[in-house]
């Protein structure tokens, strides 16, 4: 049992944990700080990679960014503290049928990569993986990439037109 | 990489791309700068002429010869260009729809309307012409999230809520399975390019590899089952096509569902037909998994055509309509015949005809009363013979009677489901006996149309855009339902789609 080995069952039990307790926490601040868990520990993953970039970005733009967001979004709406009994849709079957559905499709998998062997790891991958990712996006990939920029323009549009008061609904408050 | 190398590629292939995309620029820029007490319908009208030299464009490349950009992130090939027509076709029509949308709450930001409907069409564009998992997945976001706005753009609707909600996270839930299914095709074979990705599949002779393969394969085809709405991820499609505008509900039955076949239909054959498996075929691994593609086309048949009958809204039981008719797309996929996308792009042909051609008409008549209750078509015959003769066509088409393009798109499924040794008897029949139960609600409408009382007597005017939706829409349905040769001669310049995997 090798030392990246540990690391990689530390940081994976981590982010699933952070997952489940996401779930099943009643508070959103809390739900919040489960998600940061995750999001860091599989930074982590990104590290036992040799991929340094993807894991900065990752701490940049998840734990940092997307969290303020939702931080931002839980303090300025509104939050009944409601001590409601959790309620569930679906009777036991269909709650069974799920839970199933789940295991089989997780033992599918599990049986497929348990012994896989992809033989070498690629030697070069972390030389210089800034640069390497940069020539690639802007050379290899420039028409996915500028296609993204029409995906981000959509997003601003709908996320402005989708969350502005409109003025009558304004001027009533 | 410097400008010259840039400057070599044919970046002519790409014209209707760029119209498109100028286009919604040009749009969000009139839109931002018009005062805001206009008048924001014409901007509809700027988006078809846009649309509609784009089409043209595209007619005007189809001489040209198969072009790659950037190592296949850019491709136009036949099949590209066949399908590209369709969609433009399709997105043209949405547009003239919602130039005529009309519903009793009024439509805000029928600006941002206008121009999220082409980026949306940008999308499947991309979608349709491009040989590299990562442009194809993300012209694919772009639809999606397109979509989801374009479905959740009437804010004060309970039911618009609702769709675009459950719209977002099933489409999240289907985004997340298609990934994962191409991470396991990358990390098999270390490359995007689909063509590279197929001649390392053939590799694979490892057992434990075509395992992984394999479950890469149905990840994928599930995760693309939500596009097209067949069984495992169709559960959206009832409340959503209720909710959305209705012209959005058209753009979705029709034009996404054409970008989802295509970009079914590029990637599993590209990859997985040469792929060595266990299953059946030991040589393709396409034809291994034909069984899971025929058993989901007749549960989605079934499904679709069974559910359908009980309907009482009119969106509802075209959504389920539309369930079905992917389930009658998916069995030509599943026999994978020789004639195969010839087939599956007439069927879609011929469905985006009767689809617009019928959501015009309920356009017209939900608008009026903020219902789309079937029984608001009671009586049509008495208000607008010529409307109710259209109704009628297009509700014919739909169920495949003889004379009308859904017919021949229905035959020629049917026989290529036959034609393939050994033939798909089960499948066929399921195909039959379901269209029989189809007849029930569809004849359902037209008793309606035909046969009942009219609630009201006033006789009904249609606005011009609508009118030339089921004019172009009726006329299409006739005549590729006489004619059919007309798109199979079209077709066959394409000569069956040969150039697709090279």
């Amino acid at each position: 049992m090798s030392g990246e080995y540990l690391a990689f069952l530390a940081l994976a039990l981590v982010a699933i944990i952070g997952g489940v307790l996401m779930l099943n926490l009643s508070k959103v601040v809390h739900m919040v700080i489960a998600l940061v868990f995750t999001f860091i520990s599989i930074a982590g993953l990104y590290v036992l990679l040799s991929a340094e970039f993807v894991a900065a970005v990752q701490v940049l733009i998840y734990s940092g960014a997307i969290t303020i967001i939702m931080l931002f979004g839980i303090m300025l709406t509104r939050h009944r503290e409601e001590d409601k009994e959790k309620t569930t849709t679906g009777g036991f079957w269909r709650k069974a049928l799920t839970a199933i559905s789940v295991f089989a499709f997780g033992a599918a998998v599990y049986l497929g990569v348990y012994q896989l062997d992809f033989g070498e790891n690629a030697a070069r991958l972390h030389e210089k993986n800034a640069e390497q990712i940069g020539t690639a996006l802007y050379s290899h990939y420039i028409i996915p990439f500028e296609i993204i920029s029409v995906i981000l323009l959509v997003a601003l549009v709908g996320a402005i037109i989708l969350a502005k008061k409109d003025d009558g609904e304004a001027q009533k408050k | 990489m410097s400008m010259h190398t840039l400057l070599r590629y044919e970046w002519g292939v790409m014209t209707p791309e760029f119209i498109i995309i100028g286009t919604a620029l040009i749009l969000s820029l009139v839109d931002l700068l018009m005062p805001d007490d206009k008048d924001r319908r014409p901007l509809a009208w700027i988006a078809f002429v846009g649309v509609a030299i784009a089409f043209v464009a595209t007619i005007g490349l189809i001489p040209a010869e198969t072009t790659s950009i950037l190592h296949d992130t850019f491709r136009l090939d036949a099949f590209g260009k066949a399908f590209k027509l369709l969609l433009l076709a399709g997105g043209a029509l949405s547009l003239l729809l919602a130039f005529d949308y009309r519903p009793k709450e009024g439509l805000k930001h029928r600006g941002e309307f206008s121009y999220l409907m082409l980026c949306a069409l940008l999308g499947a564009m991309i979608v349709t012409s491009s040989g590299d998992l990562i442009t194809l997945f993300v012209g694919l976001e772009l639809l999606s999230i397109s979509s989801y706005i374009l479905v959740g753009l009437r804010k004060t609707s309970v039911q618009a809520n609702e769709a675009a909600l459950k719209y977002v996270i099933n489409g999240g839930i289907s985004t997340a399975m298609t990934l994962f299914g191409m991470s396991y095709i990358f990390g098999l074979t270390g490359t995007t390019n689909i063509k590279e990705i197929a001649v390392e599949a053939q590799k694979l002779t490892d057992g434990e590899y075509q395992y992984i393969l394999a479950l890469a394969f149905l990840l994928l085809f599930v995760g693309l089952a939500f596009k097209i709405s067949t069984v495992p991820f169709h559960m959206w499609t009832p409340d959503v096509y209720q909710g959305a505008p209705t012209p959005v509900t058209a753009f979705l039955s029709v034009v996404s569902k054409t970008a989802g076949f295509a970009i079914v239909l590029r990637l599993l054959i590209t990859i997985f037909a040469a792929a060595p498996a266990r299953g059946k075929d030991t040589s393709s691994m396409l034809l291994s998994m034909q069984d899971y593609i025929a058993f989901l086309a007749g549960a989605t048949m079934i499904v679709g055509n069974i559910v359908a009958l009980k309907q009482r809204s009119m969106k509802r039981l075209l959504a389920y309509s539309s369930i079905a008719h992917a389930g009658y797309v998916l069995v030509g996929f599943a026999a994978m015949s020789w004639v195969m996308i010839d087939s599956i792009w007439f069927y879609l042909l011929a469905y985006l005809l009767m689809n617009f051609g019928a959501f015009a008409i309920l356009q017209r008549m939900s608008d009026e009363a903020d219902s789309d209750d079937i029984s608001r078509f009671a009586g049509l015959y008495q208000r607008s013979p010529l409307l109710a003769v259209a109704m009628g066509v297009f509700l014919l088409s739909l169920a495949g009677i003889p004379g009308t393009a859904g017919f021949i798109a229905k035959w020629n499924i049917f026989l290529g489901a036959l034609m393939t040794e050994p033939g798909h008897y089960v499948l066929a029949a399921v195909m039959i006996a379901t269209t029989v139960i189809s007849y029930v609600y569809y004849f359902g409408i037209f008793v309606q149309i035909f046969f009942r009382p009219a609630a009201e007597t006033s006789s009904l005017r249609l606005p011009i855009g609508l009118t030339l939706i089921v004019v172009v829409c009726a006329l299409g349905t006739l005549l590729f339902g006489v004619v059919p040769g007309l798109a199979y001669h079209f077709l066959g310049q394409f000569e069956h789609f040969g150039d697709f995997l090279q």
